[in-house]
């Protein structure tokens, strides 16, 4: 299962689906990570996390942990 | 919770998301009585004023704190949230603005939905249009009203245009509810979960597709009026389209990057940093010569009495060590608030959290830590950005460990005392060791409190970092002194009692009881005589006293009673150690040099008559680790039981970090003088 954590540098992908079992779920929804919405990798710190996606228009940094419940196609 | 409170006037309350210019709104509509106040039993804030004369509406407006969503993630968003629908002080709002971010209109909108679900009265503010003007898009004002059924204003923070169209709003809307009476708001439903807010953006994807259009390129606009006479009406808008800001992401292509990014970090902070001490220098010397005159004067306008010294010493000695630090803060404030603004300060949190997330902390930590080697104050004040308790609470923990710039000429004097004088650069030298050897410490510490933070910190929440990097902008200096003035007046408001306070204790302690202590006149200047009153009242002090009983304590480290003294009178604030060493040795400033003259009364002394050097080697790197150490601020103290809500981490940091400073200097200095350094 590929997850947004899995992504490369300008890698453009569609959110399938949000795992709830990540406790920060709820958040990263709230930030505008639905499914169906394009996502596209924009940059990584050094150590490769945390990374920065774009979604609807903004830039959200979150850790690779958290990430990795965004599951992409 | 008491269900009504008395409300003479109605309530507004200012809601939204970070970044989305809730706060210049308040600017721009409040009058200049704001204050800044925590909720109670709380360390989150908010801002309350009337409104601006010029607008003529007698109401209360509330600026709450940033927030996404009504479903709180952490205690203080629960804080945010419950006030919203109850404020313990001004009741439920009668009205709710709610300010929109217009390029980023669907992330934004969540929040909005939610208090219309909520059944709060709502307007709809949206910002930053210029934006989304250079994206060649438009929102639709009536058609977003009608969508939510709510006034929709636009706003420009810059000009303040729009701003007399949301007075006109909000008049409108009370006068609607004295007609109809205020309907209670009633909780938002956070059981609803991922399925409920999946729901949310699913309506948010129809209503912008509805609202946003995109507008006509310049070479198009004739074709555009054609158009309209036609009834044509402009081209869809297709959400995808929304992309990034262009240049944002050029810039953080640099910024990010994996090299330059880290260096460009580096630089950036270097550069913080040497300017707090840099810049400040002059003004704090302004400052300290400016108080010691005032000083000064009082004792020759008023005689040599108690009522004079108390005057001089404790109060406005004490006053100047408080004020001896604003430019340091003011500088502080000014660069993070130039750094927030511009939107580096994310990224910087962003490009630092892998490290500092190894030992419990978060990227968010870095700013106060940072602030940390100013003064420990603003620093804790800073904390509260960290969203995850623990990692808040861990740290200001760690904060006092950070070598803040009261050590400094403690550090300097120590230094000189064992630099060769035809070298200083080895002086510096040391002193950059001292920094290395202090963030090293903070780190191991750091790491070991994570360690046992079960037992210390007694808080435990799901570790996160979710943070927006928001497009990068140009500051408004209006917004950035406005900041700047408030957190340095809340330093002032803060240090300033506490250290006023223990200046004053200090000051009973070594002036009493022996007030007016004989000594031999003959041959002395007048000042001469002043300078030895002084050391003889000191000598036989309450304060002596006490050094005497810490005696035992002193003596493994290699030190007497008159450093015990010092160290205790330290505890005001640290650079009190270097005047009181020099009261307690007698110097006086009238060759001109004090600290060469100081320096040359700690090379003669000698502990008791044994004739045994009292400052040595061993004992001055025993003092510069004690330090390094030490929690020896009790303004420190202070706020960290304000910002932490118990005496438990105080308390903790007090005992800890001081013991931790005695057992450490135990080790330097007789460990040296194993190894056959004196």
């Amino acid at each position: 299962m590929k997850t947004a954590a899995d992504l490369k540098f300008g890698e453009k992908v569609k959110i399938n689906d949000i795992d709830t079992s990540n406790p920060s779920h709820q958040r990263i929804i709230e930030f505008g990570f639905t499914p169906g919405q394009e996502i596209e990798l924009v940059s990584k710190a050094a150590f490769d996390d945390p990374l920065a996606f774009s979604v609807r228009g903004s830039l959200i940094a979150m850790r690779k942990k958290e990430a990795g419940c965004i599951i992409v196609s | 919770m008491k269900d009504s409170v008395a409300k003479s006037i109605p309530l507004i309350t200012l809601v939204g998301p970070p970044n989305s210019g809730k706060t210049t709104l308040f600017n721009l509509l409040s009058g200049k009585n704001y204050k800044t106040v925590n909720y109670p039993g709380s360390t989150v804030e908010y801002s309350t004023s009337k409104f601006s004369i010029k607008y003529e509406v007698n109401a209360e407006i509330l600026d709450s704190p940033g927030i996404i969503s009504l479903i709180p993630n952490s205690p203080d968003e629960k804080v945010s949230v419950d006030s919203l629908y109850f404020h313990p002080r001004l009741g439920s709002p009668d009205i709710v603005v709610c300010t929109i971010d217009a390029s980023q209109l669907s992330r934004h909108l969540l929040l909005a939905l939610q208090l219309i679900e909520s059944q709060f009265k709502l307007i709809i503010v949206l910002t930053m249009n210029d934006i989304l003007d250079k994206k060649k898009l438009k929102i639709s004002t009536e058609r977003l009203s009608g969508h939510l059924n709510c006034d929709v204003i636009k706003v420009d923070g810059r000009t303040g245009n729009g701003v007399k169209e949301v007075i006109e709003a909000i008049n409108r809307n009370l006068k609607d509810l004295y007609g109809n009476g205020t309907t209670k708001p009633k909780p938002f439903d956070i059981e609803s979960g991922k399925q409920g807010l999946i729901e949310s953006y699913n309506k948010i994807e129809i209503i912008t597709n509805d609202v946003i259009t995109e507008l006509p390129r310049k070479d198009e606009i004739d074709l555009t009026n054609a158009n309209k006479q036609l009834k044509i009406i402009s081209t869809p808008y297709i959400g995808s389209k929304n992309s990034p800001d262009e240049l944002t992401l050029k810039i953080d292509r640099i910024l990010l990057h994996k090299v330059w990014g880290i260096l460009i970090f580096i630089l950036i902070m270097g550069i913080t940093f040497s300017s707090i001490f840099w810049l400040a220098d002059p003004l704090m010397g302004i400052i300290d010569s400016s108080f010691s005159y005032l000083a000064n004067a009082t004792i020759e306008i008023l005689g040599h009495n108690w009522l004079s010294n108390l005057i001089s010493d404790g109060l406005i000695s004490g006053l100047g060590s408080v004020m001896v630090f604003v430019p340091q803060i003011i500088i502080l404030f000014l660069i993070l608030g130039i750094l927030e603004d511009t939107g580096y300060l994310a990224r910087g949190a962003m490009l630092i959290d892998k490290p500092l997330s190894k030992i419990g902390l978060n990227g968010r930590s870095f700013v106060p830590m940072l602030s940390g080697f100013a003064c420990a104050i603003p620093a804790m004040l800073a904390a509260r950005t960290i969203p995850n308790r623990r990692e808040r609470l861990l740290t200001i923990f760690i904060i006092p460990l950070m070598s803040c710039s009261a050590r400094l000429p403690v550090f300097a004097l120590l230094l000189a005392y064992v630099t060769p004088r035809d070298k200083p650069w080895i002086g510096g030298f040391l002193l950059a060791g001292i920094y290395l050897f202090s963030i090293i410490t903070s780190v191991v510490v750091a790491a070991l409190i994570n360690k046992f933070r079960k037992k210390l910190i007694k808080t435990e929440d799901n570790s996160s970092f979710i943070l927006e990097l928001p497009t990068y902008k140009v500051p408004k200096p209006i917004t950035l002194f406005r900041n700047t003035y408030s957190s340095t007046k809340q330093y002032i408001l803060r240090a300033g009692p506490v250290i006023l306070v223990f200046s004053l204790v200090i000051w009973f302690l070594t002036f009493f009881p022996n007030t007016s202590p004989k000594i031999d006149t003959q041959n002395l200047s007048q000042d001469e005589v002043i300078q030895m009153e002084r050391s003889e009242r000191l000598e036989n002090s309450f304060a002596a006293d006490l050094g005497k009983i810490i005696q035992p304590v002193m003596k493994p480290l290699g030190m007497d009673w008159r450093i015990g003294v010092s160290l205790i009178s330290a505890f005001v604030a640290r650079e009190v150690f270097v005047s009181s060493l020099a009261l307690i040795f007698k110097v006086t400033d009238n060759e001109g040099d004090i600290q060469s003259s100081l320096l040359s009364s700690m090379n003669k002394a000698e502990i008791g008559n044994s004739g045994q050097k009292l400052f040595t080697t061993s004992t001055i790197v025993g003092l510069i680790v004690f330090f390094v150490f030490a929690l020896q601020c009790l303004s420190t103290v202070a706020v960290s039981r304000k910002e932490t809500g118990s005496w438990r981490i105080p308390a903790l940091q007090l005992v800890i970090f001081t013991s931790l400073a005695y057992l450490m200097a135990f080790i330097a200095v007789n460990g040296l003088r194993f190894f056959g350094v004196s």
